[in-house]
């Protein structure tokens, strides 16, 4: 292991050791935990209740001989679609958090010049403690994914296959790059701002447009939210008329989608919605086939990530030291 | 001059009056009336864009069926009720409007623990319970403000879009902006109970923050079975109630503020199906016992704190 | 030089009663206690300097003293007045200068004053917070915005806020950290001048034993909790002829060096 190898891995331990131990950090933890685990809890046993009538429909069609039996309409993996959006919305406030916590914690301690004072880079300083956070949201991500994916076993009384295990292990990295993302918003904001705690808010306000407001209005615009039950069935039309209606719609469309696209939230959203069946569209498609339509996400996602990374790094690495907080 | 035993009526006026200056000089103000400002605008466009969407998509969906030789459709607009361009400000001020009220309340209450001032304050013949007044009428007028600049541009945009408004539009309008008011002085109370409770500012932030996401994404799931973004939209969709949980989990709906404000917001902007006025009332009980009880609990917790330390800037 | 001795309220009874007395004064905090059962009294007209080690209690006294907390046990009284049952007349004779005083940033020098002024009930709120300005000969600071200040600026604005409503008794925690030498010298001819001019009765925390011994006409030493010493100056060096300086005496009385 090289010397620069080496601090790093020790700064990625000091950040995730630190992380642990503060209790804001663990309390919003809990509540994702638990938020997460109640909606995938109330989701499998509604799940296990829909299996039953199926399985019992399916029983009855069978001993009266029928042979075409319709497949289930059920999709097991749909059912983290509680979890997957407490990660967009509550994760990311996490996340900003940790990145908060990891440069005000060394600003309040005055332990910045200390740490530069050693062979530390700042380049060495941006990884390591990226990695460390990435280790938070790791386990925070896994834990979430195996108690979702036991609850579906064992209240919803349906095991995911292995592809399956495949497609959730894919939305859990896309969520770790998405968390990563904030993280880095969280600790560039604190580092830029005169007082730390500034900088927390100004990175929350930009969760609020990314997360909850961009999103919203892309909603909002869809022609057919325009009415409750639908602006096209309102007027009469099927899909074919529907189709027929948005062909004059495509400049509309497309600043819609734009708006859309903006959102880091809805790029994770798709991909991760794609990979656990949440949207009915996909479900008849493999994974190569869902891998390749939302590629576009996916280069969303990682470059948000990377330019992220990429600040963060350049943050750390300035020449002059970052100022100390505190009281005075 | 001699120092005069002050009426609590003054004391609650000066304090206020200090934090009116506060918030004007360090911009708060300014970034919190304008962004209510803003996100009006924003609901206004939207509204005015939905208004437009649908009169686009009629004119197609008539010359469509028309081709197909089918009678011309329904017009959709005799569906959508006159106040429904501001549907989506009933999304925005629980979102946007809550966290810029919590900001305001936690503002008003930290800043004095951070700077000290809070030591120099309560050396002087002053009762707490004053100052907290003080500090709550400073945080509720700047609410005020900022609502009323977005009740003026509502008026604007609806004269604009619908060119014309009655009577009971306006009440309705002024009404929505009032229920508005008290959800928001609701989320002022918790930021200034967050900063009374924990003494380090940011985490004082988090858990406001923390209990803002329990009351506008958690408890409408565990209580109506909304998932988070269903939170996002305005068009209400029906609870999940076929499970016995949900049936036993609404009994707790009071509890959900966010439900309950936007029940009382739609019912009162008519941009759901008519309710009954003891029903809006009820819908608006929640919010206002809220208050009241936030009110209350800032009171009591202000003549335990601990003036003599001051908090940390972090 | 506007101010005036005041001493307007309740004269008589002021008076009578010694300028702050503790009885039996003990605080704890969770399970430390920090004062153990402090007697002391000051008469009107001293300065008093009050010594002692970190965490001595100090502090603590001073912040029962300006009502800020609550002993757990005993008395403290300002000119006759309880802090905990006569709040309001305790807060009306005392102005109080805390160590690292700070006040609104974005605020000038003369709003601040007047602020607090204000909350002292003083009818003209502004002309006091002016005067105030004028006696410290800081009133080229008066428009000027307190985040702009330098530590000895703030100390000097901060002491205008402890006499803008003409206390008997002025609580001064730590009133040298942080300045220069010449801050230092300045700030001992202030209370000088406060305590001979406006016949403010002081009581002073401090580490710096060198201004004790030219400012105070009486010292305490408080040590782990308790008064372990409390004479006049003048006692004090007879007392103990052969130590060479008020450091050698805090030594000796048992206050370890600070």
């Amino acid at each position: 292991m090289s010397e620069s190898t080496r601090r790093i891995t020790q700064v990625a331990r000091h950040e995730y050791r630190a992380a642990l131990r503060s209790r804001v950090l663990v309390i919003l933890i809990a509540i994702l935990v638990a938020s997460t685990i109640g909606s995938v809890l109330i989701g499998a046993s509604d799940y296990a209740a829909q299996l039953a009538d199926y399985n019992t429909y399916r029983a009855a069609a069978e001993a009266q001989g029928l042979t075409r039996i319709a497949p289930s309409p059920l999709a097991v993996l749909a059912l983290l679609r509680g979890a997957l959006e407490y990660i967009e919305i509550l994760g990311a406030i996490i996340a900003i958090t940790l990145g908060y916590l990891s440069v005000s914690r060394e600003r309040v301690n005055r332990t910045l010049p200390l740490m530069r004072s050693r062979p530390l880079t700042g380049a060495e300083l941006a990884t390591g403690s990226y990695l460390g956070a990435l280790g938070i949201f790791a386990t925070l991500i896994v834990a979430t994914a195996l108690v979702g994916v036991v609850s579906l076993g064992l209240i919803g009384h349906d095991w995911i296959s292995p592809i399956q295990v495949l497609r959730v292990t894919l939305a859990c990295l896309a969520a770790l790059l998405y968390l990563s993302a904030f993280y880095c918003l969280g600790a560039i904001a604190t580092a830029r701002a005169k007082v730390p705690v500034n900088g927390l808010t100004i990175a929350l306000g930009i969760w609020l447009v990314v997360v909850l407001v961009l999103p919203q209005i892309g909603d909002t615009l869809d022609a057919d939210n325009q009415l409750p039950g639908g602006l096209f069935q309102a007027l009469g039309l099927d899909h074919d008329g529907e189709l027929a209606v948005l062909t004059h719609f495509t400049g509309y469309e497309r600043v819609r989608t734009g708006i859309e696209e903006a959102s880091l939230a809805k790029h994770f959203e798709r991909f991760a919605f794609a990979m656990t069946d949440v949207k009915e569209r996909y479900r008849p498609y493999g994974l190569s086939w869902l891998l390749n339509e939302t590629r576009n996400n996916i280069a969303w996602l990682l470059a948000y990530a990377a330019v992220l990374f990429a600040a963060l790094r350049r943050t750390l690495s300035r020449q002059q030291p970052i100022e100390t907080g505190g009281n005075s | 001059m001699t120092a005069t035993s002050t009426s609590g009526r003054a004391v609650i006026g000066t304090v206020s009056a200090q934090q009116a200056l506060t918030f004007r000089r360090q911009r708060v103000r300014l970034i919190g009336v304008a962004t209510l400002i803003m996100v009006t605008a924003m609901a206004g466009i939207l509204g005015w864009s939905s208004h437009h969407t649908i009169v686009r998509v009629f004119d197609q969906a008539v010359q469509l069926q028309a081709a197909a030789g089918n009678p011309a459709p329904a017009n959709p607009f005799l569906l959508k009720p006159s106040l429904s361009l501001l549907s989506n400000m009933v999304v925005y001020i629980p979102l946007i409007g809550a966290l810029i009220a919590l900001m305001v309340g936690h503002l008003a209450m930290a800043e004095d623990q951070t700077n000290g001032m809070g030591r120099l304050i309560f050396t002087r013949p002053i009762a707490r319970t004053q100052y907290a007044l003080g500090k709550i009428l400073s945080a509720v007028r700047l609410l005020a403000t900022a609502l009323a600049g977005c009740w003026a541009l509502s008026l604007v945009a609806l004269l604009i879009v619908n060119r014309t408004l009655n009577g009971p539009d306006l009440a309705r309008l002024t009404g929505f902006y009032a229920l508005s008011w008290a959800y928001l002085v609701v989320f002022a109370l918790i930021g200034m109970l967050t900063a009374l409770l924990i003494r380090r500012r940011s985490l004082a932030l988090l858990s406001a923050i923390a209990v803002w996401i329990v009351v506008t994404f958690v408890l409408p799931q565990f209580v109506s079975g909304l998932r988070p973004t269903q939170s996002l939209n305005p068009l209400s969709e029906p609870a999940g109630l076929s499970q016995g949980f949900f049936r036993i989990t609404h009994l707790a709906q009071p509890i959900s503020l966010v439900e309950g404000y936007k029940d009382a917001a739609s019912s009162i902007l008519r941009t759901t199906p008519a309710t009954t006025a003891a029903e809006t009332a009820l819908s608006v009980l929640p919010t206002l016992i809220a208050a009241a009880t936030l009110a209350l609990l800032v009171l009591w917790r202000i003549q335990r704190h601990d003036y003599s330390r001051s908090a940390s800037d972090e | 030089m506007g101010l005036v001795p005041t001493p307007s309220i309740a004269r008589t009874h002021v008076m009578n009663e010694p300028a702050i007395e503790l009885r039996g004064l003990q605080h704890r905090y969770d399970t430390d206690l920090v004062l153990r059962g402090v007697d002391l009294r000051i008469e009107h007209g001293e300065v008093f300097g009050f010594l002692g080690h970190n965490g001595a209690g100090k502090t603590t006294a001073m912040n029962i003293l300006t009502t800020l907390i609550t002993p757990t046990a005993g008395t403290a009284a300002v000119c006759g007045y309880d802090v905990v049952t006569e709040r309001s007349e305790v807060t009306r004779r005392i102005g109080y200068l805390p160590a690292d005083v700070r006040m609104y940033g974005h605020m000038s020098a003369l709003e601040n004053l007047e602020f607090l002024a204000k909350l002292s009930g003083l009818p003209d709120a502004r002309a006091a917070a002016m005067e105030a300005l004028e006696f410290l000969g800081c009133a080229d600071l008066a428009k000027r915005r307190v985040g702009t200040f330098s530590t000895g600026m703030r100390q000097r604005i901060g002491i205008a806020q402890a006499i803008v409503h003409r206390p008997h008794v002025l609580l001064l925690d730590e009133p040298t950290s942080g300045l220069d030498p010449m801050g230092v010298r300045q700030l001992r001819n202030t209370i000088t001048q406060l305590n001979a001019e406006l016949g403010m009765t002081v009581f002073m925390n401090t580490h710096l034993l060198s201004e004790v011994s030219k400012v105070c006409t009486t010292i305490g030493v408080l040590n782990h909790g308790e008064l372990i010493y409390n004479d006049s100056i003048e006692n004090t060096t007879l007392r103990f002829p052969d130590e060479s300086s008020l450091e050698d005496i805090y030594v000796r009385v048992g206050g370890p060096t600070p």
